[in-house]
């Protein structure tokens, strides 16, 4: 079987040596062969007035980098995995893709950076940008605990949020190619405010059968791998619900479909995909629809 | 005719340093970048001797490495690894691969952890190939 590739994005701001380690579940999945890139932001080194081009600031740069690289790297090779690595300087998005393309990986990982008022206006953005030009899933890495320390176990308690769109039917797809990997998994759907039309107990009501029993055929899909799965309806606001949904279910990561729609209209139809890249304290892991499996 | 030295870096700057080094004492080098088109050019122009980085994009020295002594055809060419790596981790490496059902390959003919001087790499690479 071919070796999965996981693409370990970091600033070394955002992403350390733990979280890829937390990652390293991912070998039961098939992914044996990770590569590190690091982009230095072209602002840093590029023409400034009376210096002209930071040569010595690149090599300096680079070389921070690739001693931490050689570290990362000796430990994953040990273990017996492949490793690669890129240094490159430029724009973060236009490397992230095309690194992404150069070594066809299957999975994305980045970090949330830190972004000037601008960008933070976009928050989340970037993220968007990457699944909207490539087909390949994205996990968005968070230090969710006080202590600054990650998830061992990132994939062992995915929460699936179910919006019964071919995005979020692919991201059942792809998580179950994770099957050797996950312990639960937890099955999502939101009803929003906004589908109760009627005020008809009767039509409220089968709209709660319909979407349970949705919901639990996809965990008869989990079942049936050996996973255990559970369902649950939320009603309200669907970022909040699934916030909400999470916590209450312990959950190790958040796992989404999304359309691959222009990050300005996502960002402007307030989209569940932006606000877990943004806000959420959990790892999101977010499956475009054109996911090739 | 003059002896041929495949070197694979994706690091441009050693890559040029293996390349003039290796011109100054009289071979002819070869240059490739990964080790999936190192493992090309090894299989088109059977170089005398391979100068191999491990931690590279695409294929590591470490897989190369072990397609090269598994291979008939390229087992028997003396292999240089010049690497950021520690020497300890590649043998472990391959240890770790062994373990996981791959066949046990034997060492490199010399490990050079970086960086390296022009004389000892110009002595090392005639110690092997003349």
């Amino acid at each position: 079987m071919k070796d999965k590739k996981l693409l370990f994005v970091t600033q070394f701001e955002g992403l350390w040596f733990d979280a890829l380690q937390s990652l390293m579940d991912l070998r039961k999945a098939g992914f044996n062969h990770t590569v590190f890139l690091h982009v230095i932001e072209r602002d840093k080194v590029a023409m400034h007035r009376g210096k002209g081009y930071l040569k010595d600031e690149e090599v300096k740069l680079r070389e921070m980098a690739n001693v931490r690289f050689i570290d990362w790297a000796e430990s994953l090779f040990e273990q017996g995995m492949e490793v690669g690595a890129y240094i490159v300087v430029g724009n973060p998005l236009p490397k992230i893709i095309s690194t992404a393309a150069e070594e066809d990986v299957d999975l994305i990982v980045t970090g949330r950076h830190k972004k000037g008022k601008f960008e933070e206006l976009y928050g989340g953005s970037e993220t968007l940008e990457i699944l909207e030009r490539t087909s390949t899933p994205v996990l968005v890495y968070k230090y969710m605990l006080p202590s600054g320390k990650v998830n061992e176990r990132p994939f062992e308690v995915p929460l699936l949020t179910m919006d019964w769109s071919p995005a979020s039917e692919k991201a059942v797809e792809y998580l179950l190619s994770f099957k050797d990997v996950l312990k639960k998994v937890v099955a999502v759907h939101v009803i929003n405010e906004k589908e109760f039309k009627s005020t008809s107990a009767m039509e409220i009501q089968s709209l709660r059968k319909e979407n349970k029993q949705k919901l639990d055929e996809v965990c008869s899909r989990f079942e049936k791998e050996g996973i255990e799965a559970e369902s649950h309806l939320y009603v309200g606001s669907t970022f909040e619900q699934i916030e909400k949904a999470a916590n209450e279910r312990e959950a190790s990561m958040i796992v989404a479909g999304t359309t691959g729609k222009s990050p300005l209209k996502e960002m402007f139809l307030g989209s569940v995909a932006t606000k877990l890249t943004k806000h959420s304290m959990l790892p999101s892991l977010l499956v475009p629809a054109s996911v090739k499996l | 005719m003059s002896k041929r030295v495949l070197t694979v870096d994706d690091d441009s700057d050693i890559s040029i340093f293996v390349k003039t080094v290796l011109e100054e004492n009289g071979y002819t080098p070869l240059v490739a970048r990964n080790g999936e088109t190192g493992l090309a050019i090894a299989r088109d122009e059977g170089p005398d001797l391979i100068i191999l980085d491990v931690l590279m994009p695409k294929q590591s020295g470490i897989r190369m490495y072990r397609e090269l002594k598994t291979d008939e055809s390229l087992k028997n060419i003396p292999v240089i690894i010049l690497s950021g790596i520690a020497k300890r981790t590649f043998l472990r490496s391959q240890e770790a691969l062994t373990e996981f059902g791959d066949q046990s390959i034997p060492e490199p003919d010399v490990y050079i952890e970086k960086p390296v001087e022009p004389l000892e790499l110009a002595e090392t690479v005639k110690g092997l190939i003349g």
